[in-house]
């Protein structure tokens, strides 16, 4: 174990980069599943004819497929096609789509376990169903929500390191080209990156604590 | 104000109202007991379609219940309804929950609905809770809100759906004079309750319903000392033995 050599200014810059990497492509998919997975959920819930049924079959279609094949589509399939993204894009656009299908699913579930006597309160008093969606249903199942939403962000941050399979320059990638080098730098650099991904997590399962005090 | 024509209703092949014939006139204060499962809470709901009817017909204030083009928040204005486990919104305080629907349905600006608000909270005696959450309420407390949440619409009807079997025992009272006030002002209401006190002291006419059918209706002083069905008898019996 080189713990001296592995850890070199240079080597550590390049693990950075990694990370830094890591860091846009999860934050980026976050914003952008949730946003999706958010409407999609709703859509879900509110059983509109003909719009809900394929939501429905998507997101199941979605789900049922691994994170990986999705990558290699959007990387390797749809350039075939004529769509061409970059390495970047294309990672965020895999990570987006399913985990937009996982979200749509907890916000549909976390909508879905709200009383149904909440509803009836909120209809009797003369408000709409989108009215009630918006003031009774949606901030009540947001609560219930925030705990599956978080490892899912949790997941999807871990999931990046999947991207690595087509070259994408994330923490994982890096790792294995600063392991590359000797191997001696194995452990010390395997050690490296699990605290990275460890601390990453953890503060982001300590926001979401707070958010769960604060919203219940 | 209400009007019940041979009315039925079938969930799949459980026939859960069977030919419901009843009037209500404004101001009239009726209180629908039975045993549970009688269909007195479905007949209840109906007024207001948190469920529909299979067939016949259903008036409120002149306007069809269950037609296409009723608009039903429209109607859902002039009705008030307060449930048995109360309903109150969690998330908001309780000043909060009664003046949603006044902002939102009726329009009114939020300075004037929080001022009918506090007027409905005094009136049922909690003006003190307004900026306390519902969890921070008794169950009395909490139904008394919800009554103050639906009278805040200004409703011409307000229905009761069993308001007082969650409650403590020690807390039945403080929500029962409430409605007992309401109906001494003229409100019209249709209370479906197991208090048979309340209904001998307030109700204006008493329906008795079993297995989806109304079985016997008369004013209180008749229907407690000589009912005529021999059904009501026997429910008489079990509940006022006790």
């Amino acid at each position: 174990m080189d713990f001296a050599g592995a850890f070199s200014p240079a080597n550590l810059v390049f693990l950075m980069d990694g990370l830094y990497i890591t860091l846009i492509v999860a934050f980026v998919s976050i914003i952008l599943s949730f946003i999706i997975g958010v409407v999609v959920g709703v859509i879900r819930y509110a059983e509109v004819p003909v719009l809900s049924p394929v939501m429905f079959f998507l997101v199941e279609l979605i789900r049922n497929l691994p994170l990986l094949l999705i990558i290699f589509f959007v990387r390797f399939a749809l350039p075939e096609i004529g769509i061409k993204l970059g390495l970047i894009t294309a990672a965020i656009a895999a990570l987006t789509v399913f985990e937009a299908a996982m979200i749509a699913e907890i916000v549909r579930g976390g909508l879905a376990a709200v009383d149904k006597g909440q509803i009836e309160a909120a209809r009797s008093s003369g408000l709409s169903s989108f009215q009630t969606l918006w003031h009774i249903v949606l901030p009540q199942g947001l609560r219930h929500m925030v705990p599956p939403l978080v490892s899912q962000f949790i997941s999807l941050l871990k999931d990046t390191s999947l991207a690595t399979i087509v070259a994408l320059p994330e923490l994982m990638h890096n790792a294995k080209i600063v392991m590359g080098q000797k191997e001696s730098y194995t452990i010390p650099i395997l050690l490296m990156v699990a605290l990275m991904y460890f601390v990453v997590n953890y503060l982001l399962s300590l926001v979401s604590r707070r958010l769960e005090h604060k919203t219940v | 104000m209400i009007d019940f024509h041979q009315v039925e209703k079938h969930y799949g092949h459980f026939h859960v109202l069977k030919s419901i014939d009843l009037h209500v006139e404004e101001g009239e204060v009726v209180v629908v007991v039975g045993p549970s499962g009688s269909g007195k809470s479905t007949m209840l709901r109906c007024i207001n379609r948190l469920e529909t009817i299979t067939s016949g017909g259903l008036t409120v204030d002149g306007i069809t219940v269950n037609e296409r083009k009723t608009d039903i928040n429209k109607l859902r204005k002039e009705i008030g309804m307060v449930f048995q486990h109360f309903n109150l919104y969690p998330h908001k305080k309780v000043i909060d929950n009664i003046t949603l629907a006044p902002v939102k349905v009726l329009g009114l600006p939020k300075a004037e609905a929080e001022k009918t608000a506090m007027y409905y909270l005094e009136k049922v005696g909690i003006a003190d809770k307004a900026q306390s959450y519902p969890n921070q309420l008794s169950g009395g407390q909490q139904q008394r809100v919800a009554i103050a949440r639906g009278l805040a619409m200004k409703p011409k009807i307000m229905l009761f759906d069993e308001p007082t079997s969650a409650l403590d025992p020690e807390m039945v009272g403080e929500v029962l004079d409430v409605m007992r006030n309401l109906a001494r002002e003229g409100m019209t209401m249709v209370v479906v309750t197991h208090e048979m006190g309340f209904a001998k002291e307030v109700a204006d006419r008493v329906i008795f319903m079993d297995q989806g059918q109304i079985v016997e209706e008369a004013a209180p002083a008749e229907f407690f000392a000589s009912p005529k069905e021999e059904r009501t008898r026997t429910f008489l019996s079990r509940v006022l033995s006790h």
